[in-house]
């Protein structure tokens, strides 16, 4: 498996390379032409859609394991690689990070300012989630995830809205707090590995003591899940997403998010299954507080975004407690709910940056019988908010269902807390869409004009994209399950 | 056999015949800034060149006092690459009067000397002569600066600040003599082990290691920095912060390098430093609204950095100090050339004056905010994998809790390196300052920079296995 070095096109690094090779190509683009940059970027980001789906197609469920490897020798005497692979865990996660670009991109068509900027910080960001996909080396797992981190501060501070300095502040440091562990975490690993490699699968067979699986564990869990908005470490992640411009918004709950999950199981639990039967119990009881806390919390919310940004954290927790569990379809059901959450989230977020950007507000209570005036850009709200209320029929249904059953076998007293934090999450979203959508019209809201055909493309595509899902849940878990079977298997 | 051995000392040389030609244009009454720059910059490229056509040189010079080898060269090109670059930007020299450009010219070449002979000594006496020779030009120049009398302190604090740390390494080295009935490093090395467990010995080691900490601003020899940095002409700050820093860095993996491991309490000495080096430094840092004095309380934070490389003391903790060092320089270089060309009258810069940098020159808003970056040890810049490779090497030694206190100082960092970039990128500023106009020079040495940092950043094997050749050949 690993010997097949280069032996083909090197599609990963291609994927990697179009990101950076379209924030170069906006860096040479005069000032004034802002439209050339944007249709740069839908080019660019065309591009790894379609790489991304090739790959989803080529992808052999029967075989399994890693494909598509290339793997060089980077730095010699520490032992790094520049190792790409693709399995049944990141293909999901990249065709997720490739649909929430290219609509990101199309959603942000009417930006002005500072456009050129913009897409490049944007691009710089998406590569560095790439990067961690596809990444399966310690060291570049790490030196992509800071790469997608550092983004954001400037796209927070500079296009932001409500509070927008202190938001990207505050999420700058809380996220960068978590690599100070992960770092120290990675590296901790690399020694107790012998000190020669940082391949994450080399450092797999050599294998861990019990005690150094503990600690590296905790490291890796709290870093990583400040990133995934573990309660209680999740505070950063609704004044962000407040914060951010649409698409950043879109990016960063739809997929940077994942980015935490995804590390989570990736490094923490693929490197120390041991630390995590350990801590399982504890996993299990941070991610059900955070369930139940996020629906709570965002009972109370008047700001649309903040609302989403309170159900992120509810949605994020139902992954956590799906990798607590430990079980094939729980797993399956936590990978399954990253992506259908990115999804559904990049359409909350683009509906809801449509509405502001023509209304200007983002309170509840200034909205109201919005269906009236823009019933089509109310529609993709609704059907986001039915996604995450776990209507059947959509992707989030079967992902949260899977993580609920295996929860409540695995641990049933907070599986059963967790469906609860669903119901009163199903309650806060109805009780949104009620306010802010029916009742009486406002006339204050009357002229607006409803969503053109061009503007409700990338809504368009991301609803099809969770109905499809809804309705076929097979064309994704045969691939989620051709990696989590083996890595259930090996815990 | 003669000849070959003066070889050795061509680098050297090439700079005592710089001061000479420098020497006798300061005799001259007349001064032409323009004339004198073009001379400094075509030297100072020169003396780069030299230097790294005898970079490969291996020997013993005055009585074995005197060792040229891969670690000293590697050192001996970063102190010319600095000083290149510190003339470089001297082409608006306004922080200094015109009629005492030659002399600044002709200081820099000789600190630049002193400093290359510090990294080649491996005996104690001629350590401190070179000390001596390189710190007494910093004392010349760093008073030098126009509008004196504001400054005054700042001449005077860095100089007694230094002859006691001079006095402090006198006293250790004689303590260090002492015990080991030697002033040779190599012969030195021999009788370590047997005594590095007296405390006459760790005394010894500390009090003339003092002297170094002192030029590489560690805590608590830092206080000198931030007001020298603040009081010195830009350009002279540069140099303090870049060459001036590098030959200190080399001293001290020298000095550590001879003491070998064998003392916990010497370990545990330099642990606690670096701890309250990396954590002062960065906590003082957030409140400073002065730039230059903002880099000072981070240099003291970086001195603390590499220390953690240097306290591995094992060959993989030098050579990462060295990268480190090199890592460094570049970044903090970076950061004020940005600086001097901002402020090419001169004057101190503050942070809220570069308000709409982006828009004066989007090229040295870039390069500042890479430079900063690269500061907070963010990838993909070299500072980055500058830290990382330091922390590899010190969690090799099992310091884990050290690691994180450095992660977490980094976090901690970022947030008055982001505070310096919203300036330039997000503040609008109080009244229109007009656009900044670059020469072409300028504009192909930041991108230069630029491509640099991403490079050592990315794509670290060479250099990584040149660091530890030269690791390898300390004695």
């Amino acid at each position: 498996m690993i010997s097949m070095e280069m032996a083909h096109f090197p599609i990963l690094t291609t994927i990697l390379m179009s990101t950076i090779v379209c924030l170069l190509v906006i860096m040479f683009i005069p000032d004034d032409r802002p439209k050339l940059v944007k249709q740069v970027s839908l080019f660019f980001s065309a591009v790894g859609l379609v790489l991304c789906l090739w790959l989803y197609h080529a992808y052999d469920v029967q075989k399994g394991g890693l494909q598509f490897v290339e793997r060089i020798l980077w730095v010699k005497s520490l032992g790094i690689y520049w190792f790409m692979a693709v399995d049944g865990i990141n293909l999901p996660m990249l065709l997720l990070t490739a649909v929430v670009l290219f609509t990101g991109v199309l959603t942000m068509w009417d930006l002005e300012l500072r456009v050129k900027e913009f897409f490049a910080l944007m691009f710089l960001l998406v590569a560095g989630v790439y990067g961690v996909f596809l990444s399966m080396d310690l060291f570049w797992i790490f030196v992509w995830y800071d790469v997608s981190l550092f983004p954001m501060y400037p796209l927070i501070a500079i296009w932001g809205g409500t509070r927008k300095e202190y938001g990207a502040m505050k999420l700058t440091l809380y996220l960068l707090a978590g690599s100070a562990l992960i770092l120290p975490g990675i590296l901790y690993l690399w020694v107790q590995g012998g000190a020669h490699t940082f391949d994450i699968f080399e450092l797999q067979r050599i294998g861990f003591s019990p005690l150094v699986q503990k600690v590296a564990f905790v490291m890796l869990y709290l870093g990583f899940g400040i990133l995934a908005a573990v309660w209680p470490f999740h505070t950063w992640s609704p004044v962000g997403h407040v914060a951010a411009p649409t698409a950043v918004s879109m990016i960063h709950a739809g997929v940077l998010m994942k980015l935490g999950a995804y590390g989570i199981l990736r490094l923490a639990m693929t490197l120390c299954p041991e630390g995590l039967a350990y801590w399982s119990d504890f996993v299990a009881l941070l991610a059900t507080v955070g369930i139940v806390y996020g629906a709570f919390v965002g009972l109370a919310q008047t700001d649309l975004k903040y609302v989403i940004g309170y159900s992120s954290v509810s949605h994020m927790g139902m992954v956590g407690l799906g990798l607590s569990t430990m079980t094939v379809n729980g797993i399956n059901g936590a990978v399954f709910q990253m992506f259908a959450h990115g999804v559904m989230t990049a359409l909350f977020f683009s509906s809801v940056g449509y509405i502001y950007d023509r209304t200007h507000t983002k309170m509840i209570p200034d909205l109201g019988g919005l269906s009236n005036t823009m019933p089509i850009a109310s529609a993709f709200f609704i059907v986001a908010a039915f996604a995450g209320i776990g209507v059947p029929c959509m992707a989030s249904f079967w992902a949260e269902l899977m993580v609920f059953v295996s929860a409540v076998k695995t641990f049933p007293v907070r599986g059963i807390f967790a469906v609860l934090g669903l119901v009163v999450s199903a309650l806060f979203m109805l009780r949104v869409v009620q306010k802010t959508f029916y009742g009486e019209r406002n006339e204050r809201w009357a002229h607006i004009p409803d969503v053109t055909l061009f503007m409700a493309t990338p809504r368009i595509i991301l609803v099809g994209i969770i109905i499809f899902f809804g309705f076929f849940p097979r064309i994704i878990l045969d691939v989620i399950q051709s990696a989590v079977v083996p890595f259930v298997a090996g815990l | 056999m003669a000849m070959m051995k003066w070889v050795l000392f061509t680098p050297e040389l090439y700079y005592v015949l710089m001061a000479l030609v420098f020497f006798c244009l300061s005799l001259r009454i007349k001064s032409e800034p323009r004339k004198l720059y073009g001379y400094a910059i075509v030297m100072s490229a020169l003396g780069l060149v030299v230097t790294l056509i005898f970079a490969c040189q291996e020997g013993m010079l005055f009585f074995d006092a005197y060792r040229v080898d891969l670690f000293s060269q590697v050192f001996k090109v970063l102190l010319a690459a600095g000083t290149f670059l510190v003339i470089f930007c001297c082409s608006e020299l306004k922080g200094i009067d015109e009629r005492q450009h030659a002399e600044f010219y002709f200081l820099v070449a000789i600190c630049t000397l002193g400093m290359m002979m510090l990294v080649s000594s491996v005996e104690l006496l001629t350590i401190y002569v070179s000390i001596e020779l390189s710190s007494y030009s910093l004392y010349l120049m760093v008073p030098m600066r126009r509008n004196t009398e504001m400054f005054a302190e700042t001449g005077v604090k860095y100089f007694m600040i230094g002859v006691t740390a001079s006095a402090f390494m006198l006293f250790g080295i004689s303590y260090i003599f002492g015990v080991t009935h030697t002033t040779y490093i190599v012969e030195m090395m021999k009788v370590m082990p047997g005594v590095i467990k007296e405390p006459a010995a760790i005394i010894g080691i500390i009090l003339a290691l003092s002297g170094f900490f002192f030029k590489q601003a560690l805590f608590p020899f830092h206080m000198w920095a931030p007001d020298v940095y603040q009081g010195s002409a830009n350009q002279v700050t540069a140099y303090i912060a870049t060459a001036s820093k590098m030959a200190a860095a080399a001293l001290v993996i020298r000095f550590v390098g001879f003491t070998g491991g064998g003392s916990p309490v010497f370990v545990n000495v330099l642990v606690a430093l670096s701890v309250l080096s990396m954590s002062f430094g960065n906590l003082v840092a957030i409140i400073q609204k002065d730039l230059k004095r903002l880099l000072a309380y981070s240099s003291i934070a970086h001195a603390g950095y590499m220390m953690v490389g240097i306290l591995s003391m094992s060959s993989r903790g030098y050579s990462t100090a060295i990268y480190y060092a090199i890592a460094y320089l570049v970044m903090n270089f970076a950061v004020f050339m940005v600086i001097m060309k901002i402020a090419d009258d001169g004057h101190n810069l503050q942070i809220k004056e570069l308000a709409g940098l982006h828009k004066r020159s989007p090229l040295l808003a870039l390069t500042l905010m890479l430079g900063l970056f690269g500061l907070a040890g963010i990838p993909p810049t070299v500072g980055f994998t500058g830290k990382f490779l330091v922390f590899a090497a010190a969690l090799e030694k099992g310091y884990l809790t050290l690691v994180v206190i450095g992660m977490i100082n980094a976090t901690i960092s970022l947030y008055y390196y982001l505070i310096v970039i919203k300036a330039a990128y997000l503040l609008e500023p109080v009244r229109p300052y007009p656009a900044i106009r670059l020469d072409g020079w300028t504009k192909a040495m930041s991108i230069g920079l630029m491509i640099l940092m991403v490079y050592l950043g990315l794509f670290p094997d060479q250099f990584v296995a040149l660091t530890e050749a030269a690791a390898r050949s300390l004695p």
